[in-house]
C-alpha cells in the first residue's frame, strides 16, 4: 500500500465505512435495549411475586393480625391458623444443618487450597459441587427410605444414651426414635448446602494474597495456625457471605424436607420429633386447602419465607460486596 | 567461575567475620527451567549484603532459597547446599518452622496480618514462646522500638495493622520479623512499594539493624545497595558474575557486564 492511498482514502471506501459504522449503532441500540429490558424483567418478576403474596395473604393477616406470627396452633377445621410451628421448625431445621455444614464445608475448603496434592484438587472439587446438582426430590427419597431408617437404628440411639443424664441436652435428644424429624431434615440439608459453603469459601480463601501467606510461613508458621489466624480472619466476610446463601437455601428447601421432617404443626423439645417448616406445609397443604382462608393463610406463610430468605440473602450481598472492595483496594 | 571463589573468600577474611551462610554449588530449578546456576558464595555474620541484578536475574529466587519458603509451591526444587552456621538448611530433616523463625522475611509489598498492631508483633512471638502478658507487651514494644515505629503507634496498639501507612506497615513487618529473635533477615525488595521519606526510614533502620543480625537486601534501587550493603552480589541471568565489597563493586567492578549495568549501560 503507497503512502497517498493511505493518507486520502478513496470515495468508496469512506462510504464503505459510514455504512459499517451505521450498522454498528443499530446493532448497538438493539442490543443495549434488549439486556435493558433483561434486567428490567426481574425486577419485574420480583415485585410482582412480592405483590401477589401480599395480596393473597391479606385476608389471613387482617383476620389473625399479628397473632399469626404467635400461635402454634394450625386447624384447618375450625380456620384457626398460626405460623409459629412452621417458622420454628423453618428456623431450627436450617440454623442446625448451618451447624453441621459450615465447619465441614471450610474443612474442606481448607484442605483444597492448603494442602490438598494438587491432582487431587480438581476431582474433589468437582465432587463437591456435583453435590449440589443432584435433585432435591433426590434427597427427599434417599432420605426417606435409606438415610432415616439407618438414623432411626443408629444416629438417635447413640444420642439417647450418650446425653439421657445430661440436663439441658436430654430434652433435646430424647423421645421414641421415629427416624423422620428436625434432626434428619437439618443432615439431609446440611448435606445440601454443603456445596455452597464449600465453593464460596474456597473462592474467597484464593483471594488471599500469597505474600500474606507466605509471611506468615516466614516468622515459622504451621499450615493450621496461618490457616487460623491469617486466612480465615483474612476472609471472615466472605466466608459469612457464604454461611448466609447456604442459610438462604436451607431456608426455602422444599422437597427434602418434606420427605423426612414428618409434617406436624407442633413445636417439641426434642430434635427427634417430627415438625414442619414453611415450604414443607405449603407443598402438603396446597392441593387440601379448600377455604379461602386457609388457602390465604399458605400464602401468607409463603410471604414470611420471602422476607426471611429476602433479608438473608442482602445480608450475604452485602458482606460478599464488603470483601470485594477490600481486596479491590 | 572458578576464579571467582577467591575475592568472595577475601571478603569474608577482611570482614574478619565469621561466615553466616555459605551457598555451595545451588541450582534451582522451576520445573523444568533453571533459575539459579551453580551459585557460590558467603554472607558474612553480622552485616548487610545486597542481591543486584535485572528482573529475573534469579536474585528474588536465590532468597526465597535461604529459608525455603519456594517449598510452598509445587515444581521448585533447590540443588546443592546452604549452610546456615554450617548446617545445611535443604537438608530434609530440616524443620522449615524451626528454620523460618531463624531466617527471617520481609516482602516488596507491606503484609500485615488481618489483626491489630499489637497481635501483629504478638502472635510470631506467641508461636514459640509462652510469655505472661507483661513480658510479652515488654517484647512488643522492644520490637516496636527496634522498628523505630513505636512513638507513631504507641498510643494506638489495639488499632488494626491495616490502618497504618504503607511506610509504617513495612517497618511494622520488620517489627514482626525482628520480634521472633531470628538470627538472618531477608528484606525482598522491601522498599519499592515506598516513598522516599519511608525509604529513608527503612534504610536507617536496615543500617542500625546489622548490628546484631545478618541481612540480606535483594533490591533493583542500585544507590540503595550503595547506601546500606557492606557487599554486593550482581547476578544476571541465574548467574553470580561478581560479589564483592560494595564499594568495589561501584567504583572498579572486575566484571564488564558489572560495570556495564551498574552504569546503565545494560541490554
Amino acid at each position: 500500500m503507497t503512502t497517498v492511498s493511505e493518507a486520502m482514502p478513496s470515495l468508496a471506501a469512506m462510504q464503505a465505512r459510514e455504512a459499517t459504522v451505521r450498522r454498528f449503532a443499530l446493532t448497538d441500540a438493539i442490543f443495549r435495549a434488549a439486556t435493558r429490558f433483561s434486567a428490567i424483567l426481574v425486577l419485574l418478576i420480583l415485585g410482582g411475586v412480592a405483590i401477589s403474596l401480599f395480596v393473597g395473604s391479606w385476608q389471613a393477616m387482617s383476620t389473625f393480625g399479628v397473632s399469626f406470627l404467635t400461635t402454634e396452633s394450625w386447624n384447618p377445621v375450625t380456620e384457626k391458623f398460626g405460623a409459629l410451628a412452621p417458622i420454628y421448625g423453618t428456623v431450627v431445621t436450617a440454623a442446625i444443618s448451618i451447624l453441621i455444614a459450615v465447619p465441614i464445608g471450610i474443612g474442606i475448603a481448607i484442605f483444597l487450597t492448603e494442602l490438598c496434592p494438587r491432582p487431587l484438587r480438581r476431582p474433589i472439587g468437582i465432587a463437591v459441587e456435583l453435590l449440589a446438582g443432584i435433585p432435591s426430590i433426590i434427597y427427599g427419597i434417599w432420605g426417606l427410605f435409606i438415610f432415616a431408617p439407618f438414623v432411626q437404628t443408629t444416629i438417635q440411639p447413640f444420642f439417647i444414651n450418650l446425653f439421657h443424664d445430661v440436663p439441658v441436652l436430654s430434652s433435646l435428644f430424647a423421645g421414641p426414635p421415629y427416624g423422620i424429624g428436625l434432626l434428619t431434615s437439618s443432615m439431609i440439608l446440611a448435606i445440601m448446602v454443603l456445596p455452597f459453603i464449600t465453593s464460596i469459601t474456597k473462592d474467597v480463601f484464593d483471594t488471599v494474597p500469597a505474600v500474606l501467606k507466605e509471611s506468615a510461613y516466614g516468622i515459622g508458621c504451621t499450615t493450621w495456625e496461618v490457616t487460623r489466624r491469617v486466612v480465615i480472619p483474612y476472609t471472615r466476610v466472605g466466608i459469612m457471605g457464604g454461611v448466609m446463601l447456604g442459610l438462604g437455601r436451607a431456608l426455602g428447601e422444599t422437597m427434602a424436607v418434606t420427605f423426612v421432617i414428618g409434617n406436624a404443626h407442633r413445636i417439641s423439645a426434642s430434635l427427634f420429633a417430627p415438625g414442619t417448616t414453611i415450604s414443607a406445609t405449603i407443598a402438603n397443604e396446597f392441593t387440601e386447602a379448600d377455604g379461602e382462608l386457609y388457602t390465604s393463610s399458605l400464602i401468607a406463610l409463603g410471604l414470611i419465607l420471602f422476607v426471611i430468605t429476602f433479608l438473608i440473602l442482602a445480608i450475604a450481598r452485602y458482606m460478599l460486596m464488603r470483601i470485594d472492595r477490600r481486596t479491590g483496594a | 567461575m572458578s576464579q571467582m571463589l577467591s575475592p568472595d573468600m577475601t571478603i569474608a577474611a577482611e570482614a574478619a567475620a565469621k561466615v553466616k551462610i555459605e551457598v555451595k554449588n545451588l541450582n534451582f530449578y522451576y520445573g523444568q527451567s533453571k533459575a539459579l546456576k551453580d551459585i557460590t558464595l558467603s554472607l558474612p555474620e553480622r552485616s548487610v549484603t545486597a542481591f543486584i541484578g535485572p528482573s529475573g536475574c534469579g536474585k528474588s529466587t536465590l532468597l526465597r532459597v535461604f529459608n525455603r519458603i519456594y517449598e510452598l509451591y509445587p515444581n521448585q526444587t533447590a540443588e546443592g547446599q546452604v549452610l546456615l552456621d554450617g548446617q545445611n538448611v535443604l537438608d530434609r530433616s530440616q524443620d522449615l518452622n524451626l528454620l523460618r523463625t531463624k531466617i527471617g522475611m520481609v516482602f516488596q509489598k507491606p503484609t500485615p496480618f488481618p489483626m491489630s498492631i499489637y497481635e501483629n508483633i504478638a502472635f510470631g512471638i506467641r508461636l514459640y514462646e509462652k510469655l505472661s502478658k507483661s513480658e510479652m507487651d515488654g517484647r512488643v514494644e522492644q520490637a516496636l522500638k527496634r522498628a523505630a515505629l513505636w512513638t507513631e503507634v504507641k498510643d494506638k496498639l489495639s488499632a488494626s495493622g491495616l490502618s497504618l501507612s504503607g511506610g509504617q506497615q513495612q517497618r511494622l513487618c520488620i517489627a514482626r520479623t525482628v520480634a521472633v529473635k531470628p538470627e538472618v533477615i531477608l528484606l525482598d525488595e522491601p522498599a519499592s512499594a515506598l516513598d522516599p521519606l519511608s525509604t529513608a526510614k527503612i534504610e536507617e533502620l536496615i543500617d542500625e539493624l546489622q548490628a546484631d543480625y545478618t541481612i540480606v537486601i535483594v533490591t533493583h534501587n542500585m544507590q540503595q545497595a550503595a547506601r546500606v550493603s557492606k557487599q554486593t552480589a550482581f547476578m544476571y541471568l541465574g548467574e553470580l558474575v561478581e560479589f564483592d565489597r560494595t564499594e568495589k563493586i561501584f567504583t572498579s567492578p572486575r566484571e564488564k557486564r558489572t560495570q556495564d549495568y551498574i552504569t546503565g549501560r545494560f541490554g
